[in-house]
């Protein structure tokens, strides 16, 4: 008999798998945003599943939100006629590229089943994780986490200067 | 049954996959970026259930943390790549990927 | 004697070398200087020929050899670079020098008007280096190359009017039909390479292989093809049956030239290099034989063609081949006497034959005409060139007592001792030597002008030439008489016994008589209609005309066959060869075009590319696993 976690297992993958589908197969570019934001929340109760509940919201905030609106906008400043509509140009490269996938696939999937890996299920119910991963990034990770502080201003400051309309 | 370490990975190899064959074939570099996010976001899932199904003595969360750190970098690229695409627009007046063929010449 | 000059023998050569180098340089700018300077050089080469060969005068002179330029080395074999001056090649730098000399002035006036003739005299003295080079060759090798320099400059001075289509097919016809002999006397080097004792190709060597015991290493049949394929060169160079076709061709070239090249030098190279090689020869009386009956057989041959020719020059070509045969038959009779009678006969013949060819020239010069049927009567005008002329043909026909008549008799004699056939056939010659010489004089010189220019006499850069070679003509033939055999002596060695032999004299003296007075009968006092005769004998007459069909005969066997096959060649050539290549390079171009349309420059695709390679190659590790 199913337990209730795998059935809440199997119901967010399916959202997750069905929000990519629409993403690649979906006509209007909006849309495709709109379906692929489906997925990272899916993705986000995959990770409170997990025990994962800082990241579930981090997932929720940062991609659901804001990477989501960002590429909304990267639509929105480039000019999108109906192009997306039209027969794809190389029909053979899809083609080619379903098989290269599909390939890689079988091969990612046959390393899965082939590898034994020993597993334990870890609880984390009676461990604050928030504090936990606060703690572990403030204490032994913190240079890492500096250098992505770093990098997130370097980003930041890139972003503007590429995307600011060159001053004549 | 439960959901096992291998349902997990197979889910992330099946994403990773979709985002791959949309990164390789969609016209709209915005889509193709989206894509790239959606792998991302596999390998995501994949360091999560590892930290959750993997044999450690103590409760570590090492696999949570190294995701974090994929999310922060996530979104610095993404902000990057799309300041990118906008100057590219603004230079091409198109964010088709057929045309962009710079590598070409 | 101490040599004092000899060692210098190899500035003879040197001097027309640098002769050519500075009118190279020169081009054609500063013409007289150049000339000078070439005329100079070729002056000083005479000298130091002379000095070599006064020095040479002495008794017992011993040969002098100089192979210190170490050339090529392959393991212990060596190619030396050297000279060697002994009797015989110190006559024959005297006989090149002065006949190259006396052409190199005569070309001042006979060339004034070209506008290219500083090429010419650097032609010339490129000819006249490589000649004396052959000379003084020291080993086989070295003479081969300076033979082929030879016929190069002989290809490049016959199409030396290249505009003219004759000019340039018989340039062609020349070099590649001396290229035949010269295959030949290749593989006698080769063969000589192979089978001689020891790894050395000096005349020495050789020489003192062939006449000791170390001959009998090499096998009897050997020795015959080395002999017989030699004379094969010597064929080619010399212009002998069945060779012959090219020299009469080869007279489209300048006048001069042929005087130089096809009378007096380089054809007698052949003559010249059996003589070299004549210890070879000695070994294989086979060979000897095939050299007497080929020479004596194109004495005859040409002889006759020579009676029916009426372009002034190709007489005088035939009658050189016959006049060549000559000396290969002498040569072919194997004796040291014999050898130095031909010699002796080069050196007449260089001298008259020389001067019948500039004379020819100046003739041509001045009525701007060849063909002898439409001359006449130039010895009005032309008194100078009329009597050297005249000088020449008796001497040529062996009159006595100029020089002619004396190395004739030599050969003759010589013939009387070896065969009766070859002196007959010898007489014979002589005797239709006389009347095609006597015919090509009246014609010429005798008789009504016909032409429109009126002749005159040419400049006297010309008539010295002829003059100095008129004097040498006559006393030419003083060295080697029977009564005193002093060339003989000189030359082998050897001392010569009563060599007198009145039959001879007498015989020769007769055919040659015989032969002017029938000339003259025929087109002098026009006695005997020339056209009667002819139509009497219609068949006879049409060979002779038409050189025996020998170059029809060669186009029928020899050059159809090879075009149909060179046809066939090219075809194969052009679809199976060619068309290999060409698809390698269109598969090239395909494979490019597919490859280049990988490289569209889209990201895309690059990374499709790499997952399949990336594909590959997991299926490859994987797959190591199943073997």
């Amino acid at each position: 008999m199913w337990s209730a976690g795998f059935i809440v297992f199997f119901v967010l993958s399916l959202l997750t798998i069905a929000g990519a589908l629409f993403m690649i197969s979906l006509n209007r570019v909006v849309h495709m945003v709109l379906a692929l934001s489906l997925s990272f929340i899916s993705i986000a109760g995959l990770y409170i599943l997990l025990d994962a509940e800082f990241l579930a919201f981090v997932q929720v905030l940062i991609y659901a939100g804001a990477i989501s609106i960002l590429m909304i906008f990267g639509i929105m400043m480039t000019k999108h006629s109906e192009e997306e509509t039209e027969e794809p140009k190389k029909p053979w490269q899809n083609v080619l590229t379903a098989v290269g996938v599909i390939g890689f696939f079988g091969i990612i999937m046959y390393a899965i089943q082939s590898t034994t890996i020993v597993t334990e299920k870890k609880d984390f119910t009676q461990i604050d994780t928030v504090k936990e991963i606060g703690m572990a990034i403030f204490q032994k990770h913190v240079i890492p986490f500096e250098l992505i502080s770093l990098l997130l201003t370097v980003a930041l400051i890139g972003a503007i200067i590429l995307a600011k309309r060159e001053e004549e | 049954m439960e959901a096992s370490l291998t349902s997990y990975l197979a889910l992330g190899a099946f994403l990773f996959c979709i985002g791959l064959y949309g990164a390789l074939t969609k016209k709209n570099a915005v889509i193709v970026l989206l894509c790239i996010e959606l792998m991302l976001n596999a390998a995501n899932i994949n360091l999560v259930a590892f930290n959750k199904f993997s044999v450690s003595v103590t409760q570590d969360l090492t696999g949570q943390i190294f995701s974090l750190f994929n999310i922060a970098i996530a979104a610095a690229e993404a902000a990057v790549a799309v300041a990118i695409l906008i100057a590219l627009y603004r230079a091409r007046a198109t964010s088709n990927m057929y045309e962009i063929n710079e590598l070409k010449d | 004697m101490e040599s004092m000059f000899t060692p210098y023998a190899w500035l003879i050569p040197i001097l027309p070398l640098l002769a050519f180098v500075v009118l190279l340089v020169l081009g054609k700018t500063n013409k007289t200087f150049g000339i000078s300077f070439s005329i100079a050089a070729i002056f000083a080469s005479f000298v130091l020929s002379l000095l070599i060969f006064w020095e040479r005068l002495a008794d017992n002179a011993s040969n002098y050899v100089w192979d210190g330029w170490n050339w090529l080395e392959i393991g212990s074999f060596q190619i030396s670079l050297g000279f060697e001056i002994n009797n015989l090649n110190a006559m024959m730098l005297v006989i090149v020098t002065v006949v190259s000399l006396l052409v190199h002035i005569y070309s001042v006036g006979y060339m004034h008007d070209d506008e290219r003739k500083t090429t010419f005299f650097s032609y010339i003295a490129l000819f006249t280096f490589s000649m004396l080079g052959l000379v003084i060759a020291e080993n086989i090798v070295q003479l081969f190359i300076f033979w082929e320099l030879v016929g190069v400059c002989s290809f490049l001075l016959v199409g030396f009017w290249y505009f003219k289509p004759e000019a340039k097919a018989a340039a062609k016809k020349a070099f590649i039909v001396t290229r035949v002999g010269d295959l030949g006397f290749f593989i006698a080097i080769l063969l000589l390479f192979t089978y001689l004792p020891e790894p050395s190709l000096s005349f020495t060597y050789i020489s003192q292989v062939f006449t000791t015991d170390l001959v009998n290493q090499i096998p009897d049949h050997i020795q015959f093809w080395i002999a017989l394929l030699i004379f094969v060169g010597a064929i080619g160079k010399s212009g002998q049956f069945p060779l012959h076709t090219w020299l009469p061709d080869a007279m489209e070239g300048p006048t001069p030239i042929s005087a130089l090249i096809h009378a007096a030098t380089m054809v007698a190279a052949g003559v010249y290099l059996v003589a070299r090689t004549y210890d070879v020869f000695l070994a294989a009386p086979g060979a000897l034989e095939a050299v007497a009956i080929i020479g004596a057989f194109t004495a005859i041959f040409a002889a006759i063609i020579g009676v029916t020719q009426n372009d002034i020059k190709r007489v005088l070509a035939y009658s050189t081949v016959s006049q060549l045969g000559y000396m290969m038959m002498a040569l072919g009779f194997g004796t040291k006497l014999a050898l130095a009678a031909a010699m002796f006969h080069l050196l007449t013949h260089a001298f008259f034959k020389a001067l019948l060819f500039l004379g020819a020239g100046s003739v041509i010069h001045s009525l701007h005409e060849q063909d002898i049927q439409k001359m006449g009567g130039a010895g009005r005008y032309m008194k100078v060139t009329t009597i050297t002329f005249a000088i020449g043909a008796l001497a040529l026909s062996g009159i006595f007592p100029l020089s002619g008549f004396w190395s004739k008799d030599a050969i003759l004699v010589e013939a009387l001792h070896y065969q009766v056939i070859f002196f007959l056939v010898g007489s014979l010659a002589a005797l239709f030597t006389a009347f095609y010489m006597t015919r090509l004089f009246c014609l010429v010189f005798l008789g009504e002008h016909k032409g429109k220019h009126k002749p005159h006499e040419s400049p006297i850069s010309m008539t010295l030439p002829l003059v100095v070679l008129a004097v040498l003509a006559v006393v030419a033939g003083f060295v080697y008489t029977p009564f005193i055999p002093w060339l003989a002596t000189w030359l082998t060695g050897e001392e010569v016994g009563d060599h007198l032999s009145w039959t001879v004299i007498f015989v020769s003296s007769g055919a040659a008589l015989a032969g002017i007075i029938l000339g003259w009968l025929f087109y002098g006092k026009k006695a005997i209609s020339a056209d009667k005769v002819a139509a009497s004998i219609p068949w006879l007459y049409k060979l002779s005309f038409n050189k025996f069909y020998i170059d029809e005969l060669y186009q029928v066997a020899v050059v159809k066959p090879l075009k149909v096959v060179s046809y066939l060649l090219d075809r194969f050539d052009e679809y199976v060869v060619d068309g290999a290549v060409r698809l390698t390079a269109g598969a090239t171009v395909w494979l490019g075009g597919v490859a280049s349309r990988l490289q569209n420059g889209q990201i895309q695709l690059y990374v499709l590319v790499t997952i399949f390679g990336f594909i590959i190659f997991v299926l490859a590790l994987i797959g190591r696993r199943f073997w």
